[in-house]
């Protein structure tokens, strides 16, 4: 799980142009989107979906279900150990 | 304090004149001319289908889409009548030709005295020629055509018109309205006596990837502000009219009365959470019409059937007081014809201004927008004197137009833009830029380190493309310690380019990459760069980019004192912004409303009350 969290975290700095952060300045269980955290927003949320389809090989059918997914680096995670391919 | 409202007419030479919508022209996935296309409407049937070749999964599978696409049969009989001289035509061109024929031709009929007028051409696109790019693009020189002042000239030649006397403007989905407004300003302001506009849009690849990235298709007939909407239908389209003064009554003509173009300064590409932009462009439109809500027949929104569109105009509308005004969007007719929409819906308003109907939107139910709309799926007759037109744009652009019949328009006099004084100026280039790095001569190092010794922390720096990277820099130096209402400030911004730097990274992701990325493809459109500078800076005001060959300053700064002559803004940033492969400038100017005129400055009224 811990490696999968790592992975993800570097994915989503080299998705996103998430200038001056590294892996480590991620926390895993902290909200991605919003104020606070890494201020992502829809477009961000785009390219999180698009590495979980494309990486991951997750379809993603359900925009509401998105939401829920991409809340934090750990619900990513659990996510793709439970439908991941 | 607000200054200068819309609308403000300075009486020059006392001579009263309407400018009148005298030919239309257009090309639809329903078909060729506008006859064809009303009779089709009016059929209730729809151009919008399954179409292939477009779109491809990650695997290289094809996806269907459904679209608009103009029938083989029309574009052959097209290329037919416009046979090349040097060199081809390409579809864009075609259509663009088919659709200015018509509305010229039209134009002649009802105009006599047309022959005398100095004339203009004003071209928009969202995209132009972009989709005839490939991969071999990525590492050739760029072929001329997918540069849109060039396709913009080389369609204007076909008719006669004088380079110099053809403008160009990208402004993402407003591209045609924002035109019409342009066209509307020229003649308004006597720089022209008749304006033809252009607005054209081809599907490809290119823009079908890009959307689909977005998960903004719907895969059935979109559904405008229906509860079960899922998403728009794009559409290729081209549409013309020729704008003209006319100091006497021509029958049978709508008047373009009034037009406004604001920004949400809220996201690049997600719609105001408020609508409060797009409410200003309806409002100041209407003003410069001099009508009131209660005077307006119907209103023919952007409507595009995606979730956030649509509740965003529900709020606009309401804010305007036109709740209860008979709205409709034409999307599900002929998909969203992207910059072409502005200029054939305004057409199709026109028809049903003059014939006392207002048609339905297919497919519409149960209202699904947080606001109350007067939505109808069946055609309505209404009482018609003024119509408003918008539309919205990624970049956060909204623009509004208002179409009258023509005993109820407004007189208009020749105005005389506001005078103004350049109070700041700036200008980055390779040799400025390098020159304040310590690192060598790489605009990322550069651009980088330039923006931390601002002292600048904003984390959406890192993720915006090149040029707004160098526009944004431009601007906080253009505005440091300057203090303005949203309202007050207008971007007026030219270049060669286009996005067409941003438009290659997006072409190498679809063709040797991963696929579309959105963060990628919604840098795709010149006015996104504008956009960005309107976020940080609260800038919601009027948003317009032009493309030429060259800065033409003069044009430029004329074009800026108009829109602070006609709006409530009161500064105006306007200059050069252009980034293709590593090579680059901004050149920024600071304009500030002096005057609005040393002469005598009177409202816009309709006849019998002056």
């Amino acid at each position: 799980m811990e490696e999968l969290t790592e992975k993800l975290k570097a994915q989503i700095i080299e998705a996103l142009n998430l200038e001056d952060i590294r892996p480590e300045d991620i926390d895993t269980d902290a909200p991605l989107f919003g104020a606070s955290g890494l201020g992502l927003d829809s477009i961000d949320a785009l390219e999180l979906i698009l590495i979980l389809e494309r990486d991951y090989g997750i379809k993603m059918s359900n925009p509401g279900e998105g939401r829920k997914i991409l809340t934090s680096v750990r619900s990513m995670a659990d996510y793709i150990q439970a439908h991941g391919k | 304090m607000q200054t200068g409202g819309a609308g403000q007419i300075i009486h020059q030479n006392g001579g009263k004149m309407k400018i009148y919508v005298t030919g239309e022209g257009m090309v639809t996935a329903l078909g060729r001319g506008v006859d064809m296309n009303v009779k089709a409407i009016r059929a209730g049937r729809s151009g919008v289908a399954m179409h292939t070749g477009l779109l491809r999964d990650g695997d290289g599978r094809e996806l269907p889409v459904m679209c608009g696409m103009v029938p083989e049969d029309v574009m052959r009989e097209i290329s037919e009548e416009y046979p090349s001289g040097n060199g081809t035509y390409t579809r864009l061109e075609l259509l663009a030709a088919a659709a200015l024929g018509e509305a010229l031709g039209e134009a002649g009929k009802k105009d006599r005295i047309g022959s005398r007028r100095r004339k203009a051409m004003i071209f928009s696109s969202t995209k132009g020629n972009t989709g005839i790019l490939t991969a071999e693009s990525l590492d050739t020189e760029l072929p001329d055509d997918v540069f849109i002042d060039v396709t913009a000239k080389k369609t204007g030649r076909i008719f006669g018109y004088s380079p110099e006397d053809v403008y160009t403007v990208s402004n993402a989905c407003i591209s045609g309205i924002s035109a019409l407004v342009v066209a509307r300003r020229l003649i308004g302001y006597g720089r022209y006596d008749e304006v033809a506009v252009v607005g054209v849009d081809v599907l490809s690849e290119f823009i079908v990837s890009g959307f689909a990235s977005f998960r903004s298709l719907s895969p059935e007939l979109c559904r405008p502000y229906d509860k079960e909407r899922c998403g728009l239908n794009l559409g290729e389209a081209a549409g013309a009219v020729v704008l003209a003064s006319g100091p006497e009554y021509m029958p049978s003509c709508a008047v373009i009365s009034g037009g406004s173009i604001s920004d949400d300064a809220n996201h690049i590409s997600g719609p105001s959470r408020t609508g409060d932009a797009l409410y200003f462009a309806m409002r100041d439109a209407m003003e410069e019409a001099g009508t009131s809500p209660s005077d307006v027949s119907f209103v023919s929104l952007h409507g595009t059937a995606t979730v956030y569109n649509d509740e965003m105009e529900s709020k606009a509308v309401s804010l305007a007081g036109l709740s209860g005004t008979p709205v409709q969007s034409l999307k599900p007719y002929i998909g969203h014809t992207l910059g072409a929409s502005g200029v054939v819906e305004s057409i199709l308003c026109i028809r049903q201004l003059l014939s006392g109907e207002v048609w339905g939107t297919p497919g519409y139910n149960e209202s699904g927008v947080p606001l109350p709309l007067d939505v109808s799926d069946c055609t309505r007759q209404v009482a018609m004197r003024h119509c408003v037109k918008t539309a919205s744009g990624f970049g956060g652009c909204n623009a509004a137009a208002v179409f009258s019949l023509p005993e109820y328009a407004s007189d208009t006099c020749i105005g005389k833009p506001a005078g103004y004084a350049v109070i700041r100026h700036v200008r980055l280039d390779g040799q400025s830029l390098f020159h304040a790095s310590s690192g060598a001569g790489d605009f990322h190092s550069a651009i980088r380190e330039k923006y931390r010794s601002m002292g600048l922390d904003d984390m959406k720096f890192y993720k915006m493309d090149d040029m707004s990277k160098l526009g944004y820099i431009a601007c906080h130096m253009l505005l440091e310690g300057l203090q303005f209402a949203p309202e007050e400030m207008a971007v007026i911004l030219q270049n060669r380019n286009a996005s067409l730097d941003s438009d290659l990274k997006h072409l190498s992701n679809i063709t040797r990459g991963a696929g579309a990325s959105p963060a990628v493809f919604v840098y795709t459109l010149p006015n996104v760069a504008s956009g960005e500078i309107s976020i940080r800076h609260r800038i919601k005001g009027e948003n317009t980019f032009f493309i030429s060959d060259r800065y033409s300053k003069v044009k430029m700064e004329d074009y800026a004192a108009m829109v602070l002559s006609s709006s409530h803004a009161k500064y105006c940033i306007v200059g050069w912004l252009d980034f293709l492969r590593g090579t680059f400038l901004a050149d920024f100017e600071l304009l500030e409303k002096t005057s609005d005129s040393p002469q005598e400055v009177s409202r816009n009224r309709r006849e019998g009350e002056l």
